[in-house]
């Protein structure tokens, strides 16, 4: 009975692609062996596991064409439900592996237990990514444990490792599947995504339907209208509508509307259509109105005296304008041919040039523009913009005066205010201090770290200066000042009674040694793990001194009060790493570039005022000009960005002309000139005058590159200073060499 | 009439057998200021000079290459030399020590005058005792007796010259020895008188170590104020000095160079140049030379107050010191930071180039320079002490 309910159901699955063959089943008495074998076929298995099988062989039965006999076409079917067969048993094989019976060694109860799944190639996906059985609670609640969940056995499934930014982006380079991969919450690691994924992902980009399999196209099924389903009967039974047959009154008054029109001559009939038959005109009779007439063809020159076949002697060349003559190129001839002298006519040649003049003429009235061209002659020099001749902006520092020796790296120098005297320090943790004219080393401190940086406190009624060691800082007397100055800076550095200790407790710690009188007379001990301070930016009023470190809290920027022996770290929090900090000259702005940003703040209200953004990968230096109104930025990337800070966020120049890095970049208090100096050895000089008059734009003309410093390891001139009076710069490099350059 | 192919050479024989000299002398020649260095004729291209115009030449007796004496080297960079004594060489170094050397090139004597550098010294002319006046970076200057010839003689610190309040940088004494001028970082100019006052002119301050201080009373220099404090620079003064007649000048970074009328202390003549730091001056009777930081050494003439030099001598390092020959007045020496020393004539108004050059030091800083009568010149600087001939006669 099973076999006969299926018998129909196979013929019908079978006809279903091809009409044709199932009009020929219907007409035709079926053959004999078709069922037969069939029926054989299913006789053998039973169940709904069969049907279901059968099913999805007709889905994908292939498209066989109507010319195609019948024994082909069964033959067909005969193998490919053969080769079926020998799948359908594997897949029960694997699908039911058979069980072991054990006895448990908890209970002591018999037990089955199934064979481990071999991950296989044909094995089922399925179960490889559900390692983890939580199921489907939150994942944060394994956040602190090493695990992530458990796996089916009820062991821990262990998290996985997962590297750092670094390692993200090392994946994004070079594993080609890296972007094609999602975080899976479950394994808490990054999965790749299947085909089908990437799939259903590429579809939603495209706004299609998500699912493959869906066809939008597909023939409409007619369930209730078509042929033979046509109705018959009406719906309701009421009477045909008055209105159904009788005329319309209001379409007869639009008809009579038209028609007195027509009768009344308002409405012309179309004219008959004339026969598309070419009227003969003459292009030539009237000219085109809204053009202007073209211009008239060139007249051909008349003959000279020059052309003559027997010229007078003065018009004939002499040697040297025939030389010059053939040397020139045939477009710059003032005239294409030369005079020549025949004694008769008899004797003159056919012209050479005749078939190239007609030509030419011919090119003169047919194709030539009957416009006069205008050749532009703009000699390129003129395009270079005027800058002034450095002659003419003297003093600038143009030669080497001397140099100065460091046993290692010249790091950082500083000059004191009066200009007189420098301090440099360098990476074996020297700090020299000595003359800027002579360049005789007056006194030396040794440290056991390297220098960061120094810095001469700009206060004129006091003298000291600052050294930034690893977490330390240490204010230092210079010798060879007077009595007067020097009690006033004792005073102030290390003060009988000490001011009063801030109400909360700081990190920052601030001693004064009082034992050695040619060592540090205060030292503030900054709070451990910060690193080396970078840089020492003080406030015009040299009260203030800000401290950038290289890591720890708060950015590594610190802010501290020498007269009442006070820091503060003036950023909570800050985004970014911050390189560089400085003091405005003239306002409470405070400039904080971290790596590719500028920030300005207002210290007064505690608010930010602008952000810059120069455009540079790594901002390794700037200055402000000591008007407070441009700034200047310098980048590991060689570029350099003039900023007018009332114009924009966007630099105003941006100059790139060192070959390597930008180190060290200073404005000159006085006079107009700015210098950088870089990894490439060279310090570049620029004049940068500041107009008071907002309308009129910076000067920058570059004036000297100061050579001289060796590279070495890769870095060149690591600081520059300027002298405060003079046109002098001082500059500090790699090579162990400090150099006061001279105008 | 002589033939334009004639060079220095022909010039110089001519010269000889014109003036029957016993024994032949190098001369050189002078062409409207400029040195003869090639032939007439390329002279007189190169100047654009006709054959028809007539040719003033003047002789003056050339110089000869220097030949190195001695070089004494000196623990610390020597900041002043002098050889104003009979017999032997004053040096002045970074270390305080005043060192005196004999013409054996031994050092004969040394004592400490400061705790921090020297940077300038002179020799107070006295008939009684040597005495020396230092300027210091120690704010002060000294009057020293010293007694170089008599090593066993301690010298003995006369008195501490106490106005400024920054570095002083040069120091001079008048030809009767009778005056002091000093000049100081700080913009002033000091004149002193050499007399030692018998108590302190300046009270001290007030130190919590009395008792020390008793215990070197005999011994402790009288502190001595200025006679008249000369305020005009606005910057550095560098360089201070006496001419022949007791006039004060005084150069400084502040770009001027001035003179002071003593009796009034006030700035007499100023002479302003632009952008040109002064680092060095040496007086004549009526010119004045400095040196400066623009790699030149120039010719002013204090009569007229313009700033136009009279003579440019540019030197391809900075020129820190000067001294002009004590008997020739034409010749100048000049030591620069490369480590050459140059000798000029002043008359070769046009050249740039000097008359003669000679390298101390390789690349050591000649810090200063002295020229004895008979051309013997001492050189001091970061190498030490040098000391070389130049022939000079009078001619």
């Amino acid at each position: 009975m099973d076999a006969r309910s299926k018998q129909p159901v196979t013929v019908s699955a079978l006809s279903k692609k091809s009409m044709g063959k199932r009009k020929q089943l219907d007409d035709a008495p079926a053959p004999a062996l078709l069922p037969q074998e069939t029926l054989e076929m299913l006789s053998d298995e039973e169940g709904a596991d069969q049907a279901v099988s059968d099913d999805g062989q007709v889905d994908e039965f292939p498209q066989i064409d109507a010319e195609s006999d019948e024994e082909d076409t069964d033959e067909d079917d005969e193998e490919l439900f053969e080769s079926d067969d020998g799948s359908e048993n594997s897949f029960d094989r694997d699908i039911f592996p058979r069980p072991k019976t054990i006895i448990s060694d908890i209970t002591g109860q018999p037990k089955r237990v199934y064979p481990e799944i071999e991950p296989d190639y044909d094995s089922d996906s399925s179960t490889e990514d559900t390692q983890n059985r939580v199921g489907d609670v939150p994942m944060h609640w394994y956040d602190d444990l090493p695990h992530i969940g458990y796996d089916i056995d009820g062991k821990r499934v262990l998290r996985p490792a997962r590297g750092d930014e670094l390692d993200k982006f090392l994946e994004t380079v070079e594993d080609p599947n890296s972007w094609t991969s999602a975080f899976d919450k479950t394994a808490q690691m990054d999965k790749p995504l299947s085909a089908q994924e990437l799939d259903i992902i590429q579809r939603l980009y495209a706004n299609e339907v998500p699912d493959a399999g869906y066809d939008p196209y597909e023939p409409m099924v007619e369930w209730f209208t078509g042929k033979g389903k046509e109705e018959v009967m009406p719906l309701s039974a009421a009477p045909e509508p008055k209105r159904r047959w009788v005329a319309s009154k209001w379409e007869k008054q639009k008809v009579m509307k038209i028609v007195r029109a027509i009768r009344q001559g308002r409405i012309v009939p179309s004219k008959p259509k004339t026969s598309a038959k070419l009227e003969v005109y003459s292009i030539w009779s009237e000219p085109s109105s809204s053009h202007p007439p073209p211009l008239p063809a060139p007249k051909p020159r008349l003959p000279t005296n020059s052309e003559s076949y027997n010229p007078p002697e003065e018009y004939l060349p002499t040697e040297s304008e025939r030389e010059e003559w053939e040397k020139q190129d045939p477009e710059d001839r003032e005239r294409e041919y030369l005079p020549k002298k025949y004694s008769s006519l008899r004797l003159v040649p056919a012209y050479d040039q005749f078939v190239k003049e007609r030509f030419n003429r011919q090119l003169d009235l047919y194709m030539a523009p009957r416009v006069q061209r205008v050749k532009l002659n703009i000699d390129p020099s003129t395009l270079i913009p005027k800058l002034p001749s450095p002659q003419s902006l003297k003093p600038f520092p143009n030669y080497k005066s001397l140099k100065f020796d460091h046993p290692s790296r010249a790091r950082c120098l500083s000059i004191s205010p009066d200009g007189a005297w420098v301090v440099s320090g360098d990476e074996s943790g020297v700090v020299s201090l000595w003359e800027v004219m002579v360049g005789r080393e007056v006194k030396r401190w040794k440290f056991e770290s390297k220098i960061g940086a120094v810095g001469w406190c700009p206060r004129t009624d006091v003298s000291y200066f600052v050294v930034a060691l690893e977490e330390t800082i240490h204010c230092i007397i210079p010798p060879h000042i007077s009595a007067s100055l020097f009690q006033s800076t004792k005073a102030l550095l290390a003060p009988p009674t000490l001011p009063p200790p801030p109400e909360t407790p700081s990190p920052v710690k601030w001693v004064s040694s009082t034992l050695t009188s040619d060592g540090p007379t205060l030292s503030v001990h900054l709070p451990p793990s910060s690193g080396l301070p970078k840089q020492i930016a003080w406030h015009r009023r040299g009260d203030y001194m800000a401290t950038v470190s290289g890591s720890g809290l708060h950015g590594g920027v610190w802010m501290h009060q020498i007269t009442r022996r006070h820091s503060q770290a003036p950023f909570k929090k800050i985004r970014g790493v911050v390189q560089l900090v400085l003091f405005h000259p003239s306002k409470p702005h405070f400039f904080v570039a971290t790596q590719q940003y500028i920030r300005i703040y207002n210290l007064a209200e505690q608010k930010l005022l602008k952000t810059l953004m120069p455009g540079i990968k790594w901002i390794s230096s700037m200055d402000v000009h000591p008007s407070g109104d441009h700034l200047i930025v310098g980048g590991y990337d060689r570029k350099l960005c003039w900023f007018d800070l009332e114009l924009s966020a966007k630099p105003y120049k941006i100059l790139r002309y060192h070959t390597r890095a930008i180190r060290s970049l200073a404005f000159h208090p006085t006079y107009p000139l700015f210098a950088s100096s870089s990894d490439d050895g060279a310090i570049q000089i620029f004049h940068s005058r500041v107009y008071n008059d907002l309308m009129t734009d910076p000067l920058i003309v570059p004036l000297k590159i100061l050579r001289g410093h060796a590279v070495k390891d890769g870095l060149g001139v690591l600081d520059v200073k300027w002298c405060p009076r003079h046109p002098w710069l001082v500059s500090a490099g790699a090579d162990g060499a400090a150099s006061v350059w001279c105008s | 009439m002589i033939p334009t192919a004639w060079s220095r050479y022909q010039l110089s024989q001519l010269v000889n057998k014109a003036l029957s000299l016993p024994k032949p002398v190098p001369f050189d020649f002078l062409l409207r200021g400029d040195i003869l260095r090639s032939s007439l004729a390329d002279w007189c291209t190169q100047n654009g000079v006709g054959e028809e115009e007539t040719l003033e030449i003047e002789y003056i007796e050339s110089v000869l290459p220097p030949q190195k004496m001695a070089d004494l080297p000196h623990d610390e960079w020597v900041s002043a030399v002098s050889c104003q004594l009979d017999r032997c060489f004053l040096t002045a170094s970074y270390d305080g020590q005043l060192r005196a050397f004999d013409y054996s090139q031994k050092q004969t004597w040394s004592t400490p005058v400061h705790r921090a550098a020297i940077t300038s010294f002179c020799i107070v002319p006295n008939v009684e005792a040597c005495i020396v006046a230092t300027a210091s970076h120690d704010l002060t200057a000294q009057l020293t007796r010293i007694s170089p010839e008599d090593s066993s003689q301690a010298s003995k610190p006369l008195a501490s010259l106490h106005l400024h309040t920054e570095p002083v940088s040069a120091i001079s004494a008048n030809a009767a020895g009778s005056q002091l001028l000093t000049a100081s970082w700080d913009g002033l100019v000091g004149l002193w008188s050499t007399e030692i006052p018998d108590e302190d002119e300046v009270a001290e301050p007030a130190t919590v170590e009395r008792k020390k201080r008793r215990k070197v009373e005999e011994n402790r220099p009288k502190r001595k104020a200025p006679s008249l404090v000369l305020k005009s620079h606005t910057g550095r003064v560098s360089g201070v000095s006496f001419s022949d007649g007791d006039e004060a000048y005084s150069c400084g970074f502040d770009s001027t160079l001035r003179s002071w009328d003593l009796e009034h202390g006030v700035c007499a003549t100023t002479i302003t140049c632009s952008e040109r730091p002064f680092l060095a001056l040496s007086v004549s009777a009526a010119a004045v030379l400095a040196s400066s930081t623009d790699r030149t050494v120039t010719q002013y003439d204090l009569r007229d107050p313009s700033p136009n030099a009279s003579v440019t001598m540019i030197h391809p390092a900075t020129p820190s010191c000067l001294a002009r020959a004590q008997t020739n007045s034409h010749h100048l020496l000049t030591g620069a930071y490369d480590g050459v020393a140059r000798i000029w004539d002043l008359r070769s108004v046009k050249t740039t180039t000097p008359v003669a050059t000679f390298k101390v030091w390789d690349e050591k800083k000649i810090l200063s320079v002295d020229w004895r009568a008979g051309g013997t010149v001492a050189i001091g600087g970061e190498g030490g002490l040098g000391v070389w001939k130049a022939w000079e006669n009078n001619t």
